[in-house]
């Protein structure tokens, strides 16, 4: 079971507009993190992706366990959300 | 068996600025249309910054909310969007057979619409730090580059024009350049005008060979300046790649679909490929100008000509357009 997913995005990101789309597509609710208001956590997206990209979408479960998914990628987000 | 499978008058392979014009068209006309999308909806358009020169805009208007009222224009006439790839299709009686990535459906016309892709340089380091460190899209990674040095790859309108958005970001661009600037003369102005506030700094005549990374980074790239044959180092925290595009035609490859030599779909005056009841508009179509208002007003053109095609009005044309040289973007 999903326990809440968050999603790190910028202003001008089209792919992050997808991973919204598909989510409310799913009604799924998220927190977006934009990394142009909120620069200093920047760090945080790397970490936890170890890329230097947006989307990055973390999905984490009941059990605290966490599903990091990079970029727009349905292969990888719909598996995650699921279950 | 057909009969099990979803059928519906038209599917638009792509979902960019092209085949949402046409569905515009179509859906007004109450022809049941279904796009299919693997990537983002609104396509090259819905990545690119500000698009400055699409008609109706005096002041410019956002990609992405170009594209996105492109999307909402076609959705409130009844498109429906499919988010998936398309990735093979053939004939089957009167219809056309399109492989997805939701199963099989039939269509009675199909306009492919897929437009084009990013090429890679090709370069020892550039998968190993794709992502990391290399970059082909200047509005979803350039702001992981604040304060930071950049170097920016190719010398057409989309690396010129993505230079002048990263230096929003990044101290300083590095462009290098194969043999010279392609861009377009405005472009052209704007990049002197950075370059004479030293946000940027042009090397023509200057390949790239390699990109070189240390503790898990990038950190520089070395290439040849080709005009002394001597190696330069460029040092930097991240590199962008724009050295043209290549079209997303590979799904035709065993089709009836007649390509030219470099992918692009030939088609003939009705827009009409090949393979008769299949059109293309938009960048994959060889000829194309690859502009974002040329690409919705054959979009307009292939919606009108399909919708004749469907009343069984269209006369069919054996010959396709000649081979047509690609101007650079
Ligand atoms: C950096 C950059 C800046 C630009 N700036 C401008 C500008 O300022 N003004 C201007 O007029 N033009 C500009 N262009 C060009 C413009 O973006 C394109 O001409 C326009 O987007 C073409 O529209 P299209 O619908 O033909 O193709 P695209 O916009 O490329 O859309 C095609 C869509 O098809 C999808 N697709 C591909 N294969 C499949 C498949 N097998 N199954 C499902 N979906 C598939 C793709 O994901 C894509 O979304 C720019 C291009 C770039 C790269």
């Amino acid at each position: 079971m999903v326990k809440n997913i968050t999603i790190f995005t910028t202003n001008t990101c089209a792919y992050c507009a997808m991973v919204k789309r598909y989510l409310d597509s799913k009604q799924r609710t998220y927190d977006v993190v934009n990394l142009d208001d909120h620069p200093e956590r920047q760090a945080e997206a790397l970490a936890l992706s170890g890329a230097l990209t947006v989307p990055i979408t973390v999905v984490t479960k009941e059990d605290d366990s966490r599903q990091v998914v990079i970029g727009y990628n349905l292969a990888k987000l719909a598996p995650a959300i699921t279950g | 068996m057909t009969q099990d499978i979803p059928m519906h008058d038209v599917v638009m392979v792509g979902a960019g600025p092209a085949a949402l014009s046409a569905a515009v068209y179509t859906t007004r006309e109450d022809v049941d249309t279904l796009l299919f999308e693997r990537g983002v909806v609104g396509g090259l358009a819905a990545v690119t910054d500000k698009v400055d020169n699409y008609p109706g805009f005096p002041d410019g208007i956002e990609g992405l909310t170009l594209a996105d009222n492109l999307r909402k224009q076609a959705e409130r006439f009844g498109a429906v969007i499919e988010l998936g790839e398309v990735s093979g299709m053939k004939r089957e009686g009167d219809f056309i057979r399109l492989e997805t990535t939701s199963g099989d459906i039939l269509a009675r016309a199909v306009l492919i619409a897929t437009g084009s892709d990013y090429k890679k340089v090709g370069v020892s380091g550039e998968q190993e730090f794709y992502a990391r460190g290399v970059h082909y899209c200047a509005t979803c990674d350039g702001a992981f580059y604040r304060g930071k040095r950049l170097v920016v790859i190719g010398g057409g309108n989309s690396a010129v024009q993505e230079s002048l958005f990263l230096t929003r970001y990044a101290t300083h661009i590095d462009l290098l350049v194969r043999s010279t600037i392609k861009a377009s003369e405005i472009l052209q102005k704007d990049l002197e005008q950075a370059v004479k506030a030293g946000k940027i700094t042009v090397h023509l005549h200057t390949t790239t060979d390699e990109i070189v990374g240390q503790d898990n980074k990038v950190v520089k790239v070395v290439g040849t300046d080709t005009k002394t044959r001597s190696k330069v180092d460029f040092p930097t925290d991240g590199v962008f790649v724009f050295v043209g595009l290549k079209p997303n035609s590979e799904f035709l490859k065993n089709s009836e679909v007649e390509l030219d030599s470099i992918g692009f779909i030939k088609t003939d005056k009705h827009l009409q490929t090949s393979m008769p009841g299949v059109f293309a508009a938009g960048d994959i179509r060889s000829g194309s100008t690859m502009q974002i208002a040329t690409a919705v007003g054959e979009g307009a053109t292939a919606a009108l000509v399909i919708r004749e095609y469907l009343d069984g009005k269209l006369t069919p044309v054996a010959e396709t357009t000649e081979e047509v040289v690609v101007p650079t973007v």
